[in-house]
């Protein structure tokens, strides 16, 4: 092990020095990551699982970027991904994580072609957060960086594979300039039997009038391709069309307030699909409408909008989720006695082991009501109506991040009944740089994430729900010998109540419930240490301890300990 | 402040502009998976029916959710059967209209019918039941040959072995319909065939249409004694006059023959597209000796021959009942 970080530090080392040519450039990243992690259950629940395993890696991404001339670019990133305990060429992968060629044709038309990450707007496409972060201490975001990294979750884009377009034209009308964007990229391959060739491709024109205005009109469409199957009959589609625009109507020394909004309409279509439950066509429609004001002195920024999507309001480019909750985890797969599926609890999120998206999906995911009820879908979730409101802290030396954020939503259409469930969600966090409060030298750093969720439903017994959660990040980081960090942070997740989880079939619609007790709480404790070698550079050692209490009936009370090393360099 | 009234009313707009739907959901009702049951309309029906006259009964009901239900309705003496089948929280003309006809043989006669509602899905299974008289019968759609009522015509052949009595029988409630039925009945240890009821045209004819392809046979049929798979059978034979001369002729024309083996010892419905007959079983086309084709207007002779194991050692028992043709579908009876 020890030969292995040798080996690939010293490649590291050399590699920047034989790369200093104007023709290419090499970067990357390189990591070396051990765990040890330990379950921790009665034994009369499970005497059979093996309880500890230790497992790692040792990897290297190793990106070259190749100029053939002045407007064109090569990039490619391979992998080489040694798993501990592999030797002599055991455990080891090679893989390409990117291949991309991007360039400037006739310094007009901006393309990349290969590898692509895409983001338009959080209605068309988007990739939302998963749950379980606020305001997220230094010890869980290092290890979050490294998944987002590998899964290529970077601000909010999905990596695809295609092509895609960006230009702009100049003109001397009202609109100024219009950006355009296009993209084509490929979401499936035929199966040869029943799937046909899917591909996912839209764009965007941005009408730019000045710098108090722009317009803009969105396309995402995710369809099938014709005569690629035998028989060629089934065929779906989808298309999203939307148009967002941004108006500043004030902005002086005191104030700015701004007014913004996305309006659009999905439309999905099953064609000769021979399954007698596939809707021939489903069509709806959103707005979220909102408006800012930006109160300069105090450093204070107040959003208030409404929203309302409709229940048939389906963009997979932006209700796909990052974890997929209907898979059991990696770590511990089955579990106790009984051999059942584990499932996903925000622990397996934070450590990589949830199940995680990288493809687009035409139907709405599973996710877990006590998480996430009132936007499990992110902004675009279908069947959700209401206000919301935002206030923001604008950084200052001694608050960072600091922010309440809430929304009042109820469903736009009952679920099983006229009855409609409402939706209370509050998010609120800081970050306290405590050394500025005591006039200390070194950085000590608190960061607090607050959420309460509450979902209610009226009605007869069997329509109510009054399900509650609350949901606790917070950590400090405490940089006592120059680049060593003390860190240590905690999750907590409670949640109370009921619900009727909602079972939909492939297409969507929604064929069956299924009543659920909820009532568990479930809490992380980590601690341990980070240095800095420099900014691209650190080794962080933690412990953390996870454990849940479910005290509903059936429920399995467990816990999953984990020491792990990781040493991180990007380059 | 002018701005800001401008962008309330553009929220204010805005927001307007959804509609509501308050009569909608999604998904099925949480009332019908997980309500409680209760009758909130009950049922009520007439004491008689007469169904020749184009009366019919329709089982109305208001129940509290949507839940299977099944209505089941039986004749206390031909033990005839109708059962409707459904999950509508309303049951009405539209899913429950019973216009005198059974699910199989026997048919209801003039009689008493039981009526029983039920809700198996339901704690307890509720039920509900009732009872309603036939005045009259339900009018078949479809050309009579005949149902034996009355007695053999004398234009009609029979074949029975010496040991078997083959007849028109009456009034002991054995019939698929109406009152009578033809019954073989006889032990025979040294020939499959039992007996044969031959009915040939009227003068007239059977005055059947002539297109095959939409023209249904149908006969009750009941095997009850020396019976079991691959046991015993009916066998038709259908004789058409190619050259119409008035005469079936072996040796020149048609004799389509088609075969029913045994199923089960219960009234049985054999029904058959006509057209069919020019195949085997195996869908073959039929060796004939005519012009090969099943042309219904042509046809003046319908023999009903019953065959049973001859080795079994046990009488062979069968009953035929009610031959009729349909147009476009098969016979309800």
């Amino acid at each position: 092990m020890k030969n292995t970080i040798l080996a690939i530090l010293a490649l590291l080392f050399i590699l920047p020095a034989k790369s200093q040519n104007e023709k290419f450039q090499i970067n990357g990243a390189a990591r070396s990551y051990l765990f040890a992690n330990a379950l921790q259950i009665d034994n009369s629940l499970d005497s059979i699982t093996p309880k500890k395993s230790n497992y790692g890696h040792n990897l290297l991404d190793l990106g070259i970027s190749v100029f053939p001339n002045a407007q064109t670019e090569v990039i490619g990133v391979f992998r080489i991904r040694n798993e501990l305990g592999g030797f002599w060429g055991g455990g080891v992968t090679f893989n390409v994580r990117q291949l991309t060629l991007k360039g400037v044709a006739n310094n007009v038309v901006r393309y990349e072609i290969g590898d692509i990450d895409l983001k338009m707007t959080p209605y068309t496409l988007f990739n939302t957060q998963e749950e379980g972060f606020i305001n997220e201490s230094d010890i869980f975001k290092v290890r979050r960086d490294i998944l987002h990294y590998d899964l290529f979750y970077q601000e909010n884009q999905w990596r695809m594979q295609g092509a895609k377009i960006d230009f702009n034209v100049l003109t001397n009308s009202i609109v100024k300039k219009t950006n355009v964007k296009g993209y084509l990229t490929r979401q499936k391959a035929s199966d040869g039997l029943s799937q046909p060739e899917r591909l996912y491709g839209g764009g965007s024109f941005n009408f730019i009038g000045s710098s108090k205005f722009n317009f803009q009109i969105n396309s995402a469409n995710m369809f099938d391709l014709t005569k690629t199957l035998g028989n060629d009959s089934t065929k779906f589609t989808n298309s999203i069309v939307t148009s967002n625009f941004n108006y500043k109507i004030i902005n002086n020394e005191n104030k700015s307030m701004k007014l913004s909004g996305e309006g659009g309409f999905s439309d999905t279509k099953y064609i000769n699909n021979p399954n007698s439950n596939a809707p021939k066509a489903l069509s709806d429609w959103f707005y979220d409408l909102s408006s800012s004001i930006h109160i300069k002195k105090k450093k204070l920024r107040f959003t208030f909008g409404v929203k309302d999507i409709g229940k048939d309001f389906r963009s997979p480019g932006a209700q796909t989720k990052r974890i997929n909750y209907s898979k059991s985890p990696g770590l511990y797969q089955q579990f106790t006695n009984n051999y059942i599926g584990r499932e996903v609890t925000y622990s397996d999120i934070i450590t990589g082991n949830a199940a995680a998206s990288f493809k687009l999906s035409e139907t709405l995911m599973a996710y877990n009501a006590a998480y996430s009820n009132t936007n499990p879908f992110g902004d675009a979730t279908p069947n959700r109506r209401g206000i919301y409101f935002h206030l923001e802290g604008l950084d200052s030396v001694k608050f960072k991040n600091s922010f309440i954020k809430c929304l009042l939503l109820q469903e736009s259409v009952g679920t099983g009944t006229l009855e409609r469930k409402s939706f209370a969600l509050t998010q609120m966090g800081t970050t306290i740089l405590l050394n500025q409060f005591l006039n200390l030298k070194k950085t000590l750093k608190i960061n607090l994430g607050l959420q309460n969720e509450l979902t209610l439903r009226g009605g007869e017994a069997y329509e109510q729900i009054n399900l509650s959660s609350n949901f606790i990040d917070a950590g400090v980081s405490y940089e006592f010998i120059p680049k060593l960090n003390l860190l240590f942070g905690t999750k907590i997740w409670i949640a109370k109540g009921n619900e009727n989880l909602i079972i939909r079939d492939e297409f969507n619609t929604v064929s069956d419930f299924k009543p659920i007790d909820i009532n568990f709480s479930e809490s992380i404790i980590a601690a341990g240490f980070k240095y800095d070698f420099d900014e691209k550079n650190t080794l962080t050692l933690q412990y953390q301890n996870f454990d849940l209490k479910n005290n509903s009936i059936d429920g399995i009370d467990y816990g999953i300990s984990e020491f792990n090393i990781l040493y991180s360099l990007n380059f | 402040m002018k701005k800001l009234l401008h962008i309330s009313l553009l929220f204010l707009l805005i927001v307007s502009c959804r509609k509501n739907d308050e009569d909608t959901i999604e998904g099925p009702s949480l009332n019908d998976l997980y309500g409680p049951f209760s009758i909130l309309d009950s049922l009520t029906l007439y004491d008689n029916v007469n169904f020749s006259s184009g009366e019919s009964v329709a089982f109305e009901m208001e129940i509290s959710k949507k839940t299977d239900w099944e209505i089941e309705i039986v004749g206390a003496s031909t033990g005839a059967k109708r059962k409707f089948t459904g999950s509508d929280r309303i049951i009405s003309l539209e899913n429950a209209n019973w216009k005198g006809g059974a699910d199989k043989f026997p048919s209801f006669g003039l009689e008493k019918s039981y009526v029983t509602i039920r809700f198996p899905n339901e704690d307890g299974e509720p039920t509900i039941t009732d009872s309603i008289t036939i005045t009259g019968l339900k009018k078949d759609e479809g050309i009579l040959i005949t149902s034996f009522e009355g007695e053999f015509k004398s234009h009609w052949d029979f074949f029975n072995q010496t040991t078997v009595s083959g007849s028109i029988t009456c009034s002991d409630d054995n019939a698929a319909k109406g009152d009578c039925y033809y019954k073989w009945d006889g032990l025979v240890t040294w020939d499959w065939a039992i007996g044969s009821v031959t009915i040939n045209a009227p003068e007239s004819g059977f005055k059947l249409p002539p297109n095959a392809n939409n023209l249904f046979f149908n006969m009750g049929n009941k095997m009850v004694s020396n019976t079991g798979m691959k046991n015993c059978f009916i066998q038709f034979w259908f004789d058409e006059d190619d050259n119409g001369d008035g005469v079936f002729n072996e040796a020149t024309e048609d004799r389509f023959i088609y075969e029913y083996w045994y199923e089960n010892d219960q009234w049985n419905l054999i029904s058959f597209k006509y057209s069919d007959l020019k195949y085997d079983s195996d869908g073959n086309l039929l060796e004939v000796k005519g012009n090969g084709l099943p042309e219904p207007s042509k046809l003046i002779s319908i023999n009903v021959f019953f065959l049973a194991n001859k080795d079994s050692g046990i009488k062979s028992e069968a009953y035929a009942d009610h031959i009729i043709f349909t147009e476009n579908e098969t016979y309800k009876p």
